[in-house]
Order: C-alpha cells, then structure tokens, then sequence
C-alpha cells in the first residue's frame, strides 16, 4: 500500500493565478481521502497532477518516499475513475477490465482469472459479454471502478464519480466504494462538491478553497471545530455570530445566550462565533433561555428547520426533530450548551 | 390534400433526379445501332462489345487503380489532418478546416490549371501518373477530412486519459482505443473518396499523362467520334458500381453506428 505526500505542490497555467497554490498534505497508507470544494477551488487540477496529466509547476508529489512528478501517467501505477465513467464504448465489460492488464504483459489465463475476480468484486458476473451502453449508469459505474482496480494500483483516484448518478443510486454507490475501498485497502483520493459525499465517506476531509487548503481532518474535527467561516458553511448550515468581547466578563463575548469563552483579544474588539442550528434547543416561551420569535418554518419529516429572531435583530437558524408544533409569528425560549459555541480565525 | 400535394412535389423531385438514370440504363439494353431512347428492341450486345473493348477496360482499369491509391494515401492524410483539427489546432482550427475543405470550395478548373502549372514548374510535369494521382488525392481529401472530424468530435478524450492511466502508451492509445472508435468515419471518407474519385473529369483531363485514360475521360473521347449504346452500357455498370458502394456504406457504417 501506498503512502501519499504532497509537498508544496503548485500549479500556474500560463498568464494567470496560480490554480493550486503550494499545497502540502500527508495521506497515510490505505486512508480514504476527500479534496472538497466549490468549483475552480484547485481539486480536480490536484487529482489530474496526481495521475500524471498535468504538469506540476512547481513542488513534490511522492508514493512511499518516491518522487513521481516526472513519471508519465502511464507508468506511474494508479486507478482512475472518471466523472464520466470513460469506458471504451468498442469493447465489452470484460475487455474494458482486461485492458490495464494487457498493457503489462500479464499472461491470457492469470489475465482470465484478475477480470473474473474483479467481476465478482464489483457484482457485474453475469454482464461480462455487454457494452457500456447496454448497461444502467450505476452499472458503468462499477465497471470503471473495477476497470481501475483490476490492475491492482498504488493508489485510487476518483474525479467525482457520482456527478452524473440519480440521488438513490448515489447513496447506494456511496456504501459500496466506501465498503470496496475498506475491503481493498488502497489508499484512495476523491474529489467532489458534495459535502455529504465526502462527510459520509472519508477518513480525512481536505477543505480547498482559490487553491489553498482551508482545513484538513476527520470529517466530525472538520464539521464541529472549523476554523474558517467558509469552512463552517461548506460543510454544513451555520450560525456565524459578531460578537464583541464583554467588559462585564474579559475573556469573554457577549452572545445572546450568555457569556461565551473565547481566546480574547482586548474589550470591545469583536469575534466571529460558529453555531451549528442543531445544537440550539428550542421550548415554547417561558421556558429558561433566550427568548425569540419564530419567522420561518421548513418541516421536512424527520427534521425541521425554524428560522428565529431575537429582540436585537439577530436572525438564528435552528434545526431540530419536530417536537413541537410551533408556527410562524410563535414566541419561544431557545437555549444552548456554551461548549458548542466555536471561535473562528478571521478571514483576510 | 395538403399531403397529397406534398407527395406529388415529392415524386417530381425524384423523377428529375432519376429519370437519366433511366434513360441511359434503357438505351444500354438497345439492340440499335445508335444511342437513342426508347430504345429499338431489347438485347445485351453492346454490354458484349464493351467488354470486348480493350480500350475501355483499360480506362476501367485505371480508374479502378487511381480511385484505390488516391484513396489509401486521402484516408492517411485526411486521418491525420483531421487529428490535428481536432486535437491540435487551437486558435488555428478555423483556418485548418477552411484550408482541407478548399479543393471543395474552389473551382475544380483553377485546381487543376495550379497544379498542372506547379507540377511543370517543379519538373515533374504529366509524363507520369504522379500529377494525375496528386490531383486525386487532393480532390477526394475533404471527404475523409470531414467524415473523420465528424467522428473525432463525438470521441471524448478522457477516452484516451483512461487508457493512459491503464498503462498504454501513445502508440498503442491510437490503435486499441482511437483507431476503432474513428474507423467509421474512416470507412466512410474511404467510400465517399473512391466514388469522387472514380467520377473526377476536369482534374484527370488536365493532369492525365498521354496515353492514360481514367473512364469519364474515355467516355468523353469515345462519345465525341461515337453515338453507340456502348457508352451507355459503361455508364449503366458505373452507376451499378457506384450503388454497390452505397449498400456497403449503409451496410457497414450504418451497422456500426448502432453498436454505441
């Protein structure tokens, strides 16, 4: 298995900014790993100088120690799957899969025996005989993942894959890499502007953004302890909360809930808070807690989102299990854990 | 009654365009001594003397041999520059398209007079089949050009990306993945490019060495000092080859369409 590091990797195409900009990350052996971000954000031109077809401006790209910027794509061992599948439309599902392994001089029967063993892995047996365009989209998506992994690579990449899927097939094809990567071990990058994607599915989240990284870390470190605004809000809905720090409380702001701690620069400078809308609970008036009026209500079954207003102005998301059955214009009292609160780094 | 309007103006269409088909198929059977129609009773004696004439066998022969050279070296060449056109050009892709379409836009006539002077200018003159091969080549060109772009633009490169990342090289991406995915196209400028070619008169008059003759410029001669049902005969097996040509088109490319 194979051990990523990128080293200050950089990327500049002629005459303009630079779309990767000296990024470094560490992706131990056999972690699932996702480069998320808005489009242009650098991920897919990271993928494409990891599978060798882009050129790296400037930096280090290594497998276990080994510098392979200037090996070619073609020899340079990894499984890719495109967002369009790729598939070569001339040739059956078994050609597809035998093809990686053809260009390695491997012999006819141990050829025969890698393809029907990753038929099996990737469920598609008894479609071995058809062409792409004979199969359902989530079919040609597992034909591209086997296609990838028959040739058995030092690392998997994936350039979202699931772009073009139904959202049923999508959580369905969700389970099963993350359930195929587990059971292979291959160190696995993919990229996507689906948080739910990369939340559900990785190890390690990577956070881009202009072609920096923003954040990097397990998916709960990256949602609950974001450092960046734009970070809070990729990941998930957010209350973002300017709060000035208390003369009443140094070392504290002053929110509508009470005192937070926050690591303070001096009184009446201001510090921006992070709130996810569900860790605020929300009770019907007279209840201990702040105050506020209900503005907005969005019911969707299992989960419902209110938006609210406090007395000062301050609008607040909160999104909780439909316990009561509050209504637009409704009073209520909202309360909160004051751990939940997160201090962000300001954005320059 | 709209409909039935439509269905008349249809047939009067087809009859215009058919109809000297007809003709010189019906003269061909003539049992006459002269090339008229209807023809003078029923009888296949000028199809005996035609293949009787050393003369027009020849020209046959010829044709038969430029159409296929002209084409081998037209489905390179336009194979080639369409790849380019595609892949390659750039900001250039206008001016490339414009420049392998030009034998098509330009007057047959002002080709051939350029080439015929050029190919005196450089020495290398009539004398032998070269010039005459030249002018195929560059007249059948446009035709594979255009069928080979058509199918280059629906290849997508991450065709050629995918294989790469599988270990293929330049080479081998060409022939296992390109290769078959353009080859209809290919065929169809190879077919489209042996029937023009099989039909070019103003080019071969022009470039044809003495003594050479393709069969447009035999049946030219001929029908000058002649006004047999012979050059009917020649005619009715052209258009006999020319739609045997058609069905192994429709046959082939449109088989091959279906599969994707």
């Amino acid at each position: 298995m194979t051990e990523v590091r990128l080293n200050r990797l950089t990327k500049i195409y002629a005459g303009g900014k630079p779309a990767v900009d000296a990024i470094s990350l560490d992706i131990p052996t056999g972690q699932f790993v996702s480069l998320l971000g808005p489009s242009g954000c650098g991920k897919t031109t990271t993928l494409k100088m990891l599978a060798g077809f882009e050129d790296v401006t400037s930096g280090d790209i290594t497998f276990d120690g080994q510098d392979v910027v200037r090996v070619p794509a073609e020899d340079r061992d990894i499984g890719m799957v495109f967002q369009n599948y790729a598939l070569f439309p001339h040739m059956t599902v078994h050609q597809n899969l035998a093809f990686g392994l053809e260009m390695r001089k491997i012999a006819r029967p141990e050829i025969q025996r890698r393809v029907q063993a990753t038929l099996e892995m990737v469920q598609l047996d008894h479609l071995a005989d058809r062409y792409p365009a004979q199969l359902s989209g989530g079919q040609q998506q597992r034909v591209a993942i086997g296609r990838a992994l028959t040739i058995e690579p030092r690392i998997l990449l994936l350039d979202e894959p699931l772009a073009n899927l139904d959202a049923k097939l999508r959580e369905e094809m969700r389970v099963f890499i993350r359930d195929l990567q587990k059971r292979v071990g291959i160190t696995t990058i993919y990229v996507t502007h689906d948080q739910a994607e990369a939340m559900t599915m990785s190890d390690i989240v990577v956070v881009m953004f202009d072609g920096h990284i923003a954040q990097a870390g397990a998916p709960r470190d990256i949602y609950e302890t974001p450092k960046t605004a734009k970070v809070a809000g990729f990941v998930g809905q957010v209350n973002l909360i300017e709060a000035h720090v208390d003369p009443d409380h140094p070392g504290h702001a002053a929110t509508p809930f009470g005192p937070v701690p926050v690591t303070a620069p001096g009184v009446g400078e201001t510090v921006t808070l992070a709130l996810r809308p569900e860790a605020i609970d929300i009770a019907p008036a007279g209840a201990p807690g702040t105050p506020a009026t209900i503005e907005r209500v969005q019911y969707s079954g299992a989960i419902v989102d209110y938006t609210l207003r406090f007395a000062d102005g301050t609008a607040m998301e909160v999104k909780t299990i439909p316990r009561h059955p509050f209504a637009i214009g409704d009073a209520v009292s909202l309360s909160v854990d004051l751990a939940r609160f997160r201090q962000l780094e300001r954005e320059y | 009654m709209g409909r039935n309007i439509l269905n008349i103006y249809c047939l009067a269409v087809y009859a215009f365009l058919l109809a000297p088909i007809f003709v010189v198929v019906g003269a061909s059977f003539n049992a006459g001594e002269f090339l008229t129609f209807p023809p003078q009773g029923l009888s296949l004696r000028w199809y005996f003397t035609f293949f009787e004439n050393e003369v027009f066998l020849r020209a046959i022969g010829t044709s038969l041999w430029i159409a296929a050279v002209a084409t081998v070296f037209s489905v390179v060449i336009g194979t080639m520059a369409a790849i380019y056109y595609v892949n390659f050009a750039g900001r250039y892709k206008e001016a490339v398209r414009v420049a392998a379409l030009s034998p098509l836009l330009l007057p047959e006539i002002l080709t051939a007079i350029a080439l015929l002077f050029f190919l005196y200018d450089i020495g290398i003159g009539t004398k032998t089949m070269f010039g005459l091969l030249v002018g195929h080549v560059l007249m059948t060109l446009p035709f594979v050009f255009m069928n080979v772009s058509a199918s280059l633009e629906s290849y997508d490169t991450d065709w050629s990306m995918a294989a790469r990342s599988l270990g293929a090289r330049p080479w081998t991406r060409f022939r296992r993945i390109m290769l078959p995915l353009i080859k209809p196209g290919m065929i169809g400028g190879a077919l489209f490019s042996f029937v023009i070619s099989f039909d070019i008169f103003t080019i071969s008059l022009l470039l044809k060495s003495i003594g050479t003759a393709t069969l447009p410029i035999q049946l030219f001669d001929y029908l000058k000092t002649n006004y047999t049902p012979e050059a009917a005969a020649v005619s009715t097996l052209s258009i006999v080859a020319t739609i045997t040509v058609v069905v192994i088109v429709e046959k082939v490319i449109g088989l091959k369409m279906h599969k994707f």
